[in-house]
């Protein structure tokens, strides 16, 4: 197996996978997508409200704001052994809002939620995400819990965003069948395809997606287009509550430790 | 209820922090696609949430009635 970094920013992910089956990355991107633990709010106590946000609203909202996760000091509250309803120390974030607009209309924004000091890790990871907008003498206060779960319970728990993995494409251009016509280059809406010194040749190879508009364009039959074997492109974009490496690395964590419960299991089972 | 939605209903990805670049660029007559794109809003999913969002909150705050609390 070869892995390539092709593109790394500080919240995306894009990878070339050699010689690795389809399957196998598909499970990686699926245990991304839905079995890879994050933080966010899961409970709301609202101590009070007279914004014109409805309470559910408002408590969608906070769940929706990605937050800072610290993996490595949290654990899942059904792991967890406190037996508390909402959770202690080791199983939940506090975060406090008190907004109260005096006599001018004020917006709440996801840095008015302040961290307890008891988990200062814990923290939205954008500070400019509107919440709500205050009349003059509207008041919100509340209490909220920030919880690790997964993206197959909800939505608001999956750290990544995009996530994706398609062929990669191989071109061959017959050199002696191409006379420079160009219309392969015209049709191609990825823009794969350039003349160079009156060669079609691909430039932009990663871009293609396999449409084949250039094979058919093409009169004299001279270019030919298939997916690399056991080769694929693999990108993902997180909501800023993890590192990318960290949510590859954790899917990879989980993946193993299905497989190694799939080889427990069946050691029972006679031969 | 009538705010921008904190992310884009389709990916997932967090819209809502850059709202209100957004919407004073556009104000101030800047091409909507241009400002998106300065923004990193690359996929088609976000560019429909963030044009086609309609904030109403303000028109409803202006019929609060102004009570001080005590």
């Amino acid at each position: 197996m070869n892995l390539e970094v092709v593109e790394k920013t500080e919240d995306s992910l894009a990878l070339i996978i050699h010689s690795l089956p389809l399957g196998l990355i598909n499970a990686i991107r699926r245990i991304m997508i839905a079995e890879v633990p994050s933080m966010a709010i899961d409970d709301v106590l609202i101590v009070e409200n007279s914004s014109f946000i409805y309470d559910e609203v408002l408590a969608h909202r906070l769940g929706l704001i990605p937050l800072i996760t610290d993996l490595d000091s949290f654990v899942k509250p059904e792991d967890c052994d406190c037996g508390e309803p909402l959770g202690c120390g080791r199983c939940r974030a506090v975060l406090l809002l008190d907004v109260e607009a005096k006599d001018s209309i004020r917006v709440v924004y996801s840095s008015d939620l302040k961290p307890d000091p008891s988990n200062p890790t814990v923290r939205p990871v954008n500070p400019d995400i509107p919440i709500a907008k205050l009349a003059p003498g509207q008041r919100i206060k509340l209490e909220a819990y920030a919880r690790l779960g997964v993206g197959l319970q909800h939505a608001k728990w999956q750290p990544v965003t995009v996530c994706y993995h398609r062929y990669i494409a191989s071109i061959t251009i017959h050199r002696d069948r191409c006379d420079g016509c160009g219309r392969c280059v015209d049709v191609c809406y990825r823009k794969v395809l350039a003349l160079i010194n009156g060669i079609v040749s691909p430039v932009n190879i990663l871009e293609c997606t396999l449409c084949n508009d250039c094979v058919t364009s093409c009169p004299r039959a001279a270019i030919e287009v298939r997916p690399e074997k056991d080769s694929f492109y693999l990108k993902f974009e997180t909501t800023g509550s993890l590192p990318p490496q960290r949510i590859f690395e954790e899917a990879l964590k989980i993946l193993r430790a299905k497989a190694s419960e799939f080889v427990s299991k069946l050691g029972g089972v006679e031969r | 209820m009538g705010m921008v939605p904190i992310r884009c209903f389709s990916c997932g990805k967090l819209l809502a922090d850059k709202w209100n670049l957004f919407k004073s660029r556009v104000a101030n007559g800047e091409d909507p696609a241009k400002v998106l794109d300065d923004l990193g809003i690359k996929r088609y999913c976000c560019r429909t949430v963030m044009l086609s969002t309609v904030e109403f909150i303000d028109d409803v705050i202006k019929y609060a009635i102004y009570r001080r609390r005590e």
